[in-house]
């Protein structure tokens, strides 16, 4: 290989790194990669070793490893990825937990693990929204001083001005647009039957803010029945999802919360990740040993497979994220 | 010399500032080693631990320990000479690699005297 080849060979593995490590490393990390080519031209080995090491690099810009940061950064960065992986896990645990709860409005399930299986997800979702309002409210706190202007030049106005933006739009959206399509399948809400775990009111609009979960994505020809707003409803919700959780992310990462308050939210964290854990044991209950259930109310498909899939690598990604919290945490307060 | 009338930290608890690296807890010896005789840049440090401890550091490896043993202040960069960075042991570094040895050579010593017990000398 000529020298351009080489180079061009270094600056492709080091794309694996995140852009901060390129910035502070980059042109010396390539030095001693062109060093080694020099010696060894060709290493699976070596390029294993790069691309693993590059991936641990971007986990821990995301708080996921115990190195890399300061504490306080350390401890922000484990938050917001937390609060990505519990918004992840909420979209799909409500989705499957919205379907149960109105099942269950219309025939009571008849086999224990649906009926235990629901009963550990909308304890883990209680819990799991009690942790999130008693997380937002200092955070909100702060966006709103930082907007009026409470701290120090324009600067913490402009950090988070942008991501409140994102938060007001999604959250109006998310509302508006639940609140507008809850009632508009029968199985939902409209019931005068008054039974089930779960409120009707909120089983209809967890189900409506979750549409986009579904398993009609894979059946184009059902899906061209459904009505044109329902179907534009379950393509623009994600994007209202995602400003609301993005926005959310963004502000606790642009946020310079004190230690005391740091120690505050990676206790919440490590409750938010037992509480993710409560919900994913009912779902799995359901969805490993659900009963045939009445009229195929309560029947588990590849969806709420998928959907487990996904909830639980969000756990092992909060979980992961609530230890890298507490000890950045604890590193701040001295006691690390 | 350590204090021995102060309390010895737990070995290779993560409050001690190489006992916290886990698995790179190995190749942090390493590069402290390297850098205890003056300051090396990336590649000069793989073949001095290449001759002295008989491996080769993988460059993500390396490069992953540079980076933690640079946020811990146990070394520092100097100003790059032809995009190479040469680095240089700091004097914490200098205490945490003392104290780490120092660890070592207890552990070595017990051990190697306890095979001379049960072992017979070789």
């Amino acid at each position: 290989m000529t020298s351009p080849a080489l180079e061009r060979s270094a600056a492709r593995l080091l794309r694996w790194y995140p852009a901060a490590w390129r910035t502070r490393y980059g042109a010396e990390f390539t030095e001693l990669l062109l060093a080694e080519y020099a010696e060894r031209p060709r290493s699976w080995r070596r390029t294993a070793n790069v691309i693993g090491s590059g991936l641990l690099a971007r986990l821990s810009g995301l708080g996921l490893t115990g190195f890399g940061l300061s504490a306080a950064d350390q401890a922000r960065a484990s938050l917001a990825t937390l609060g990505c992986a519990a918004a992840a896990f909420l979209i799909f645990g409500l989705a499957m937990a919205a379907q149960l709860a109105i099942g269950w409005q219309w025939a009571m399930p008849h086999d224990p693990a649906t009926t235990s299986g629901l009963a550990l997800m909308a304890a883990g979702t209680v819990l799991l929204l009690l942790l999130t309002v008693l997380a937002a409210v200092p955070v909100a706190w702060g966006a709103t001083a930082a907007l009026l202007g409470r701290g120090t030049g324009g600067g913490p106005r402009r950090r988070v001005a942008g991501p409140v933006g994102f938060v007001l739009a999604g959250g109006t959206a998310l509302v508006a647009g639940a609140h507008h399509f809850q009632n508009s399948w029968p199985g939902t809400g409209g019931t005068a039957v008054h039974r089930g775990l779960v409120p009707a009111g909120a089983a209809a609009f967890s189900w409506a803010s979750t549409l986009s979960v579904s398993s009609y994505w894979a059946h184009p020809a059902a899906l061209r029945a459904f009505p044109a707003p329902e179907l534009a409803w379950m393509a623009l919700s994600p994007l209202a999802l995602l400003s609301l959780a993005g926005g959310t992310v963004a502000i606790v990462r642009r946020q310079r919360p004190s230690a005391r308050l740091l120690a505050y939210q990676s206790r919440l964290a490590a409750a938010a990740a037992l509480a993710m854990g409560c919900f994913l044991a009912g779902a799995g209950c359901w969805v490993f040993g659900q009963g045939s259930g009445r009229a195929g109310l309560f029947h588990a498909g590849v969806v709420d497979v998928a959907g487990l899939a996904v909830m639980t690598v969000a756990l092992a990604a909060a979980a992961r994220a609530a230890v890298g919290a507490r000890r950045g945490a604890l590193a701040l307060a001295g006691r690390g | 010399m350590p204090d021995s009338s102060s309390p010895a930290p737990a070995r290779g608890a993560p409050g001690t500032p190489l006992g916290g690296f886990g698995r790179y807890a190995g190749p942090a010896t390493l590069i402290l080693s390297s850098l205890a005789d003056g300051p090396k840049h990336g590649y000069a440090l793989t073949k001095d631990i290449e001759q002295f401890a008989g491996l080769r550091l993988a460059p993500g490896t390396l490069y992953e320990a540079l980076s933690r043993l640079e946020g811990q202040g146990l070394i520092e960069g100097l100003e790059s000479q032809d995009r190479r960075r040469p680095y240089q042991l700091t004097a914490a570094g200098a205490t945490a690699l003392r104290a780490h040895l120092a660890d070592q050579e207890r552990v070595a010593q017990v051990g190697l005297g306890r095979l001379a017990r049960t072992w017979g000398a070789t």
